[in-house]
């Protein structure tokens, strides 16, 4: 079984979708550990390491998500890291902007999924088929 | 029929008859029992062994040296509970950087291993057994991941493991190591050569202090005018603790109910001065504080009444930024939902009411930005003690 590690990043609480990605990870057949609203990105890493998950699934939908970003590389780094899958997801912008300019960006970051306003669905088919494609 | 009551602590003996209380100051130059023999030897002589109860706060105090996988989760768990039995942390190691974090110097009391979820495995290694091999200590313990127990327990003699302290979903399990450091700390206090000397005085078990204090914390608001939530400060000569209720902590960690207790090793005002005034020195708010009690800094370095009342009401203020927001390494209680503060121990003794209020409201106000302070409730004749001994008089058998 396949471990994800999720929650809200930052100083966000935005509930909602937490809870469906919980419930839809589940369904499809991952053992969740959901870190809830206003997670720290330590925290998620921390939790990674803990749990020895295969999938770190972020979301952000206040549009803070950049501010922190540029600690993810510092901190992926203070632990070996096993191959950890980085997604994320939700608003990742203030504003307007396009998916195919966020992604690059996010990527840069040390992302390997970015997904900016995409259906829950749609992403987490996506995943599914990225991470069978690794194995 | 009556009973006598005795509180032995680093800096002075209490003793407590139906008749009231009267306290004595140790002399450092015998052992406990020869001193209690001299002082009160006659007052012994009128009670029965088995009317004879015995507490001890001196020389309190376990060190722990915590090895962790994370920050978030291992550490984070295991200083919390550590904080709770009344373990002092003189270290954490961050597994990641076992290899090049340095060793204490000092003996260390008990060195507590965790990380990881059960079903993961792996997660300790060599590493940890070369660190090991270059510390002191005289216990060690493991609450990480099941997986990795057999291989730790094969390597490291005298190894106790006991249930993982992180929960397969990631929530902290207080309860196997909470009660095992718990044991020890009461083990170390009651062990303690000349503690043991006392059972030449008394059939009953002798506790810790701070324990006794903890048991009666349920009864408290039946013997005095207190409003849950509360805290009980307890300021001695060589330690401060602080005892609260659960309600004040809203961390993300969820565990049992009841009260806690935080134990400041080094904030006395007798035994660890210099601990006490260097702290204060360092806060932030020092100056402004003594401004506010119209004295200055020289104050720190006197030895007179007024010196010790100043130290008093500093350590009042010291004890509660400890646990504030402002210092979050520390376990922090939300002392805005706080109804009343009880203070027992020496400092009843020597500052009045209106000192206390006025440092307490001094706090509120700078600290925390609140124009209205908790109540304040001074435990003038160690009734709290005294509810807690007479407690556990039938309970427990002598287990030494
Ligand atoms: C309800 C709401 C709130 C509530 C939240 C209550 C709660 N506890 O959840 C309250 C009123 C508290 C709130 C506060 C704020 N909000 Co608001 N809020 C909303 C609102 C109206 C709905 C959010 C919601 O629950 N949607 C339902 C869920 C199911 O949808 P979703 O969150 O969009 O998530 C979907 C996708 O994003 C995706 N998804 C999410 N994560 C991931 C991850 C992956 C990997 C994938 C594949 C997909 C995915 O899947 C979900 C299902 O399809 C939205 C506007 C909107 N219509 O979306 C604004 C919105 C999110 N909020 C916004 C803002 C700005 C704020 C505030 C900053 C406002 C303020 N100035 O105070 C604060 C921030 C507070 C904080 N610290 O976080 C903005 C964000 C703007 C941006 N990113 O550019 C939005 C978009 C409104 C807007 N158009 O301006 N908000």
């Amino acid at each position: 079984m396949m471990k994800v590690v999720t929650g809200v990043v930052g100083n966000d609480i935005h509930v909602v979708a937490n809870r469906l990605i919980d419930i839809s990870l589940q369904a499809r057949g991952f053992e969740v550990f959901n870190l809830g609203v206003n997670t720290s990105l330590e925290e998620f890493i921390d939790a990674a390491v803990e749990t020895d998950a295969d999938i770190l699934l972020i979301s952000s939908l206040n549009g803070e998500a950049e501010g922190w970003c540029r600690d993810l590389q510092f901190l992926r780094s203070e632990y070996a890291l096993k191959d950890v899958t980085f997604v994320i997801g939700g608003n990742l912008a203030v504003g307007e902007a396009k998916q195919s300019d966020l992604a690059p960006k996010y990527k840069s970051y040390g992302f390997d999924l970015v997904f900016h306003q995409v259906d829950l669905n749609t992403g987490l088919d996506e995943i599914e088929r990225y991470m069978s494609e690794r194995s | 029929m009556s009973k006598l009551l005795i509180d032995v602590g680093s800096t002075y003996v209490k003793v407590c008859q139906k008749s009231g209380i009267s306290q004595y100051f140790r002399d450092f130059k015998k052992d406990i029992y020869d001193d209690l023999v001299t002082k009160c030897g006659d007052i012994f002589s009128k009670y029965a062994k088995e009317d004879i109860f015995i507490c001890s706060s001196a020389n309190g105090g376990l060190s722990t040296l915590i090895i962790g996988l994370t920050n978030s989760f291992s550490l984070k768990f295991a200083q919390n509970i550590a904080f709770n039995s009344g373990i002092n942390i003189i270290d954490t190691v961050l597994y990641s950087k076992i290899e090049e974090s340095k060793y204490p110097a000092e003996l260390v009391d008990v060195v507590i291993v965790v990380g990881g979820i059960d079903g993961i495995g792996n997660v300790f290694d060599k590493r940890l057994l070369d660190y090991l091999q270059n510390i002191r200590y005289s216990n060690i313990v493991y609450v990480g991941t099941s997986q990795d127990a057999g291989f730790l327990s094969m390597h490291i003699p005298a190894l106790k493991v006991l249930g993982n302290i992180i929960t397969p979903k990631l929530h902290i399990n207080e309860g196997e190591l909470k009660e095992y450091l718990t044991n020890l700390y009461q083990a170390d206090i009651v062990g303690k050569e000349d503690i043991k000397h006392l059972y030449a005085l008394t059939a009953n078990q002798i506790y810790s202090t701070p324990y006794v204090v903890n048991r009666s914390l349920s009864q408290i608001d039946a013997n005095f005018d207190v409003v849950n939530p509360f805290i009980v400060i307890d300021i001695g000569g060589a330690t401060t603790d602080i005892h609260y209720s659960h309600d004040l902590v809203r961390d993300n960690i969820v565990s049992e109910s009841g009260y806690d207790r935080l134990v400041f090793k080094k904030l006395g005002v007798y035994k660890s001065r210099e601990t006490l005034i260097f702290a204060a020195k360092n806060n932030e708010f020092v100056y402004e504080l003594l401004a506010y009690l119209h004295v200055t800094e020289n104050i720190l370095e006197e030895e007179s009444e007024k010196a010790l009342r100043i130290l008093m009401q500093l350590s009042i203020f010291l004890v509660l930024y400890k646990v504030s927001r402002l210092n979050p390494q520390y376990v922090t209680l939300h002392l805005e939902l706080l109804e009343t503060i009880v203070l027992t121990g020496g400092i009843t003794k020597v500052l009045v009411f209106e000192e206390v209020e006025a440092i307490i409201g001094f706090f509120y106000k700078k600290v925390m930005n609140i124009h209205s302070i908790p109540n304040i409730v001074m435990d003038f004749d160690y009734a709290i003690w005294t509810i807690g001994m007479e407690d556990n008089e039938p309970k427990e058998q002598k287990c030494l």
